[in-house]
C-alpha cells in the first residue's frame, strides 16, 4: 500500500539513504498538439509530471516516478536492489532560481493548408502533404541536490513532424521531416525538404559518374554530425582518432545550449564548448560522472532525454561553426562534378568503433557548378576519418534540426567521394 | 497494481453526455507501469533503476476528429482533470474542480527481485562475459468506455539485450543478444536455451557479397518479414501502399497463411484486451496466399466492428490500429528439406530490425549474421548485412514449401510508428524467399 508523502519528505528520505549524496529532479510539461491529415484531425492536450532521484549508496542509484508518492516508493524498491560500487562525483553548488511563467499554452498554429499548397507548388504537383503534427508547449525543470543547489528552468517548444507522398505514375515515395522552430514557422524551407524528399527518389536513375564532390544539404549535414556526435562523449576514443587531425581545418564544431537553458540536467551551468577546433579534437563533453572518472571538470552536458532516464553525457546544442564559412551558391560553384545530397533516404549509419559510415540519399547531379538532373538514390560509404578529412568547406546557411537535441549545420562540401 | 478506487458510474455520468451521435467514442484510459532495469557486466549488477508511473487520459472521437486529454497520475483527481480537459476541448461545460482525498493503491508485487537473484547463475553458465541490460516491464491498463463495461489487462514483459563474448573457432568474438518474452513459468528455461544457442562456437564470419540471393528465414525470423510487409500495410489507417487496391488478390503461394494473433499471450505482443477495451480476435492477413483481413480499431472497424487492434504506446497517446503477433502457419517440410530446397543462398536465424516504406513498398531487414548454403549444405559463417525488397515481388517469391516447426521469434519486440512504440511479437516456420537484395554491413 502506498501513501503519497508530503513534498518535503523526499529530500529527507534521500538524505537518510545517502547523506550528502543525492539529487532530486522534477519536470512538469504542458503541450498542445494538432495532428492533421487529409481526413483526420487530432487535438491532444497533455499535462505531464515526472520526478527522478539519483543517489550514491553502495553505488549509483536511480529511481523515477510520475508523482512524489511513486518516486518515494520507487526509491524504496530500488534501494533493495544490488548496485556496483562507484564514488560520488562532486555535485554542483548552489545556483539561482528563475521563476517560471504560468501563462496558458496556446494551441499550435494551423498551417496545414499553407504547407500543403507550398509542397504542391515546389513539387510541381507531384507531391502532396499527407500529415502534419505540430506541438507547442512548455516544460519546467527543477533540480535540487544535497550540496544546496536549487534551480528552475523553463523551456518553450514548437516542433513537429510532417509527411509528404510523391507520386509519378504507379510509383510512390514518402518523405518525412522532423522540425523545430525557435521563432516563426519556416514553411518555405520545410515544404522544399518535403517536396524534394518525396519526388527525387522517383527519378529514373542514380548518379552517372563513380566519383566526384558531395554537397550536403544542411539537413543531411546535420544528420551526419549527429551520427558522429557519440565521439564527443566516448571514453576511450577509438584508435583511429588522431586528436590533432580529426577533420579538415575547415571544420569547427561547437556545443552551446545557452540559448535553450541556463543549466544542464544535473544543475551544472551551460557553457560554450569548442569540441573540434579547426579540425583538431579539442574537448570532450562531460556530465558529472564522466568528468569525475576522467579527472576533468564537468562541461554542463548531463542530459536527461526524459525524467525516466538518468543523466548521461551528451550534446545539447551541437553545431558547425560558420563564422568562416562561404555562401552556399559559392559552394555549388566549386563543384565540377558531383551530387547535391538533398535528403537522406535511410538513417545515416556510423560505426565509430570500426571507422565506417554510410549515407544513403537522394538529390541532384551537379556539373560545372550547375544542378542538372535529379538523382533517385545514391550511397556513399567508407571511413569516417576520410569523410571528415575531406570536408573542403562549410557554408554560412546554418539551420537547426531536432536529432532530437538541436543540431546545426550549413551546406557542407566534401571532396573526392565515390558514389555507389 | 490496479486501483479500483473509482466510481465507474460517476465516470459514466461524465462521459455519456459527450456522446452525441452513433459512432462517437468516449473513454477513459488509465495505465500503471512499473519498470525495473539492471545493467549486468560480467555477472555484476550495476546502475539499477526503478520507475513507477501512472497516467490517465480521456478521449472523445467523433467522425474524423479525435480529442485527447492526458494528465499524470491515476487517482480521481487525475481522472477529473483529464475529463475537464476533454470537456473544455469539446466545448462542454467542465466538471467542477475538486480535490478528492487520495486513496491507497493495491500492489500485486513484483517478480523483479526473484529474477535478479537468478540471473547471475544463468548468465554465468552460458555467457560469462557480457554487457547486458535486463528490463522487466509490469503494466496494468484499465479502460472505461462510455456505454460498455470497464476492462482491465495486465502484462509482464521481460527483455535481455546487449552483447557478450563468445568463443569463436578463431578467437573470441563479440556477439549481440536480443531476447524478449512475456514473463511466464517457462521463460527462464527458454532464456537459458536462447543463451546456449547464441553462444555456440562459430567460424569467423566472412562477407556474403552484395547482390541478390535466395534467403531461408529460420528461427521464426519470417515473422519479422511479414510483420513489415503485411501487418503494417494492412493496418486500417495505413496510407496508400502496393496492397491498397488488391482486395482478396492472390499474392503468394497457396501454402502461405499469415495471421495476426493478439490472443497468443505466449508471444511478446499478446494481450487479452486492446487499449480500447475490445476483446481481440485473430485476423488472417494472408489466407492461402490471398490477401485477407485488415487490422482495425473502434474508429475504423466499419460494420464488422473492431478486430481488437486499437493500441497505444501509453496513456498520453490516442489509439491507432496496430499489429500484435505475426504468426505464420506451419507447412510440412523438415529443416533439412528446407536447406536442401534453398540449394544456394543465405540462411539466417536472427533479425535485428526492420523498416518498411509503404508508399513505395520498399522494406529492409538488418540481420546480424547467418550461414551461406551451397548445394543444400551449410558453408561459411556470414557477417551482418541488410536484406531489401518490395512487398509484392517478395510475396510472389515465397517458395511453395514451408517448414513444419513454428518457432517464436524472440528478437521481435518493439515496433515504432508515428512515434508510438508498442510491443509486438511473432512466430513462424522456416520460409524461403527467392531473389532478395542483399548488402553486407
Amino acid at each position: 500500500m502506498m501513501e503519497a508523502p508530503p513534498r518535503e519528505d523526499l529530500p529527507a528520505l534521500l538524505e537518510r539513504l545517502a547523506p550528502g549524496s543525492w539529487e532530486l529532479y522534477r519536470k512538469t510539461a504542458e503541450t498542445r498538439e494538432a495532428d492533421v491529415a487529409r481526413d483526420e484531425v487530432s487535438e491532444l492536450w497533455r499535462r505531464e509530471e515526472g520526478w527522478a532521484a539519483r543517489w550514491w549508496s553502495g553505488g549509483v542509484r536511480f529511481a523515477s516516478g510520475s508523482d512524489r508518492g511513486r518516486l518515494a516508493e520507487a526509491v524504496g524498491r530500488e534501494s533493495e536492489l544490488p548496485a556496483h560500487e562507484e564514488p560520488m562525483p562532486r555535485l554542483p553548488s548552489p545556483g539561482a532560481v528563475r521563476p517560471a511563467s504560468d501563462a496558458p499554452v496556446e494551441p499550435p498554429p494551423n498551417v496545414f493548408e499553407r504547407l500543403a499548397l507550398l509542397v504542391s507548388e515546389k513539387s510541381r504537383g507531384e507531391a502532396t502533404l499527407a500529415s502534419l503534427a505540430l506541438r507547442r508547449g512548455r516544460a519546467i525543470e527543477d533540480i535540487r541536490n544535497a550540496a544546496g543547489l536549487s534551480v528552475r528552468m523553463e523551456s518553450p517548444r514548437l516542433d513537429g513532424v510532417a509527411r509528404a507522398v510523391g507520386r509519378r505514375g504507379s510509383r510512390g515515395c514518402e518523405s518525412r521531416a522532423v522540425f523545430r522552430w525557435d521563432s516563426e514557422p519556416d514553411l518555405e524551407s520545410l515544404a522544399a525538404r518535403l517536396a524534394d524528399g518525396a519526388t527525387f527518389p522517383l527519378a529514373t536513375r542514380g548518379p552517372t559518374f563513380p566519383r566526384g564532390s558531395l554537397l550536403l544539404d544542411p539537413s543531411v549535414a546535420a544528420a551526419v554530425l549527429a551520427s558522429i556526435a557519440p565521439l564527443f562523449t566516448t571514453q576511450p576514443l577509438p584508435p583511429w582518432v588522431k586528436r590533432s587531425e580529426l577533420a579538415s581545418r575547415a571544420v569547427t564544431i561547437v556545443d552551446d545550449a545557452s540559448a535553450d537553458a541556463p543549466f544542464d540536467g544535473e544543475g551544472t551551468s551551460t557553457r560554450r564548448i569548442v569540441v573540434v577546433e579547426e579540425g583538431a579534437f579539442a574537448r570532450r563533453l562531460h556530465d558529472l560522472r564522466s568528468a569525475a572518472r576522467m579527472g576533468e571538470h564537468p562541461t554542463g552536458h548531463g542530459v536527461r532525454p526524459s525524467y525516466r532516464i538518468a543523466p548521461r553525457p551528451g550534446p545539447r546544442r551541437l553545431f558547425f561553426e560558420t563564422t568562416r564559412g562561404v555562401g552556399p551558391l559559392e559552394l555549388l560553384g566549386r563543384v565540377a562534378r558531383g551530387v547535391f545530397a538533398r535528403a537522406v533516404t535511410a538513417p545515416v549509419s556510423a560505426d565509430l568503433a570500426r571507422d565506417r559510415y554510410e549515407i544513403e540519399f537522394t538529390g541532384v547531379a551537379v556539373l560545372a557548378g550547375r544542378a542538372t538532373e535529379p538523382v533517385a538514390g545514391a550511397r556513399v560509404s567508407g571511413r569516417v576519418s576520410e569523410l571528415l578529412a575531406r570536408i573542403a568547406a562549410v557554408g554560412t546557411d546554418r539551420q537547426f534540426f531536432p536529432m532530437p537535441y538541436p543540431v546545426g549545420a550549413p551546406t557542407v562540401l566534401v571532396e573526392k567521394v565515390s558514389f555507389e | 497494481m490496479d486501483s479500483s478506487a473509482w466510481d465507474e458510474q460517476a465516470v459514466a455520468r461524465w462521459l455519456d453526455p459527450l456522446v452525441l451521435e452513433r459512432g462517437d467514442i468516449a473513454e477513459v484510459f488509465v495505465e500503471r507501469r512499473r519498470r525495473t532495469v539492471v545493467e549486468w557486466n560480467d555477472g555484476e549488477p550495476a546502475e539499477p533503476r526503478v520507475s513507477l508511473e501512472a497516467g490517465t487520459s480521456a478521449r472523445l472521437r467523433r467522425g474524423g476528429r479525435e480529442r485527447l486529454a492526458f494528465v499524470s497520475g491515476a487517482d480521481e483527481a487525475a481522472l477529473r482533470e483529464a475529463i475537464r480537459g476533454l470537456q473544455a476541448s469539446a466545448g462542454h461545460s467542465p466538471l467542477p474542480a475538486r480535490s478528492p482525498r487520495p486513496r491507497p493503491e493495491a500492489d500485486s508485487g513484483s517478480s523483479a527481485e526473484r529474477w535478479i537473484r537468478r540471473l547471475p547463475g544463468i548468465l554465468g553458465r552460458h555467457v560469462p562475459r557480457h554487457r547486458l541490460t535486463w528490463t522487466l516491464d509490469e503494466v496494468t491498463r484499465r479502460i472505461l468506455p462510455s456505454g460498455a463495461p470497464a476492462s482491465l489487462s495486465e502484462r509482464r514483459l521481460l527483455s535481455l539485450e546487449g552483447t557478450f563474448v563468445a568463443a569463436s573457432r578463431r578467437g573470441d568474438e563479440t556477439r549481440s543478444l536480443s531476447f524478449h518474452a512475456p514473463e511466464a513459468d517457462a521463460t527462464a528455461d527458454e532464456l537459458k536455451e536462447a543463451l546456449a544457442l547464441a553462444a555456440v562456437p562459430r567460424e569467423r564470419p566472412v562477407p556474403f557479397g552484395n547482390g541478390t540471393a535466395d534467403v531461408l528465414f529460420s528461427g521464426g525470423t519470417a515473422a519479422v518479414l511479414f510483420h513489415e510487409i503485411l501487418s503494417h500495410a494492412l493496418e486500417a489507417d495505413a496510407g496508400e501502399s502496393p496492397l491498397s487496391r488488391l482486395s482478396a488478390a492472390r499474392l503468394a503461394v497457396s501454402d502461405l497463411e499469415v495471421r495476426d494473433e493478439p490472443t497468443r499471450l505466449d508471444l511478446f505482443g499478446g494481450y487479452e484486451r486492446d487499449d480500447e477495451g475490445t476483446r481481440p480476435r485473430a485476423v488472417k492477413l494472408l489466407d492461402s496466399g490471398r490477401l485477407a483481413g485488415r487490422l482495425t480499431d473502434r474508429a475504423r472497424g466499419g460494420p464488422r466492428g473492431s478486430t481488437g487492434h486499437g493500441r497505444r504506446a501509453g496513456p498520453a497517446d490516442a489509439p491507432l490500429p496496430r499489429g500484435s503477433n505475426t504468426v505464420v502457419s506451419a507447412g510440412g517440410a523438415t529443416t533439412e528439406e528446407m536447406t536442401r530446397r534453398l540449394a544456394n543462398g543465405l540462411w539466417i536465424d536472427g533479425i535485428e530490425s526492420g523498416t518498411v516504406e509503404l508508399s513505395s513498398g520498399q522494406f529492409r531487414l538488418r540481420y546480424p549474421g547467418g550461414r551461406r548454403v551451397r548445394r543444400g549444405r551449410f558453408a561459411d559463417e556470414i557477417g551482418p548485412g541488410i536484406l531489401a525488397g518490395e512487398i509484392l515481388s517478395t510475396l510472389s517469391a515465397v517458395e511453395p514449401v514451408i517448414g513444419r516447426e513454428v518457432r517464436p521469434c524472440r528478437s521481435l519486440a518493439w515496433c515504432s510508428r508515428r512515434g508510438q512504440v508498442v510491443a509486438v511479437g511473432g512466430a513462424a516456420p522456416d520460409v524461403i524467399v527467392r531473389r532478395l537484395s542483399l548488402k553486407d554491413r
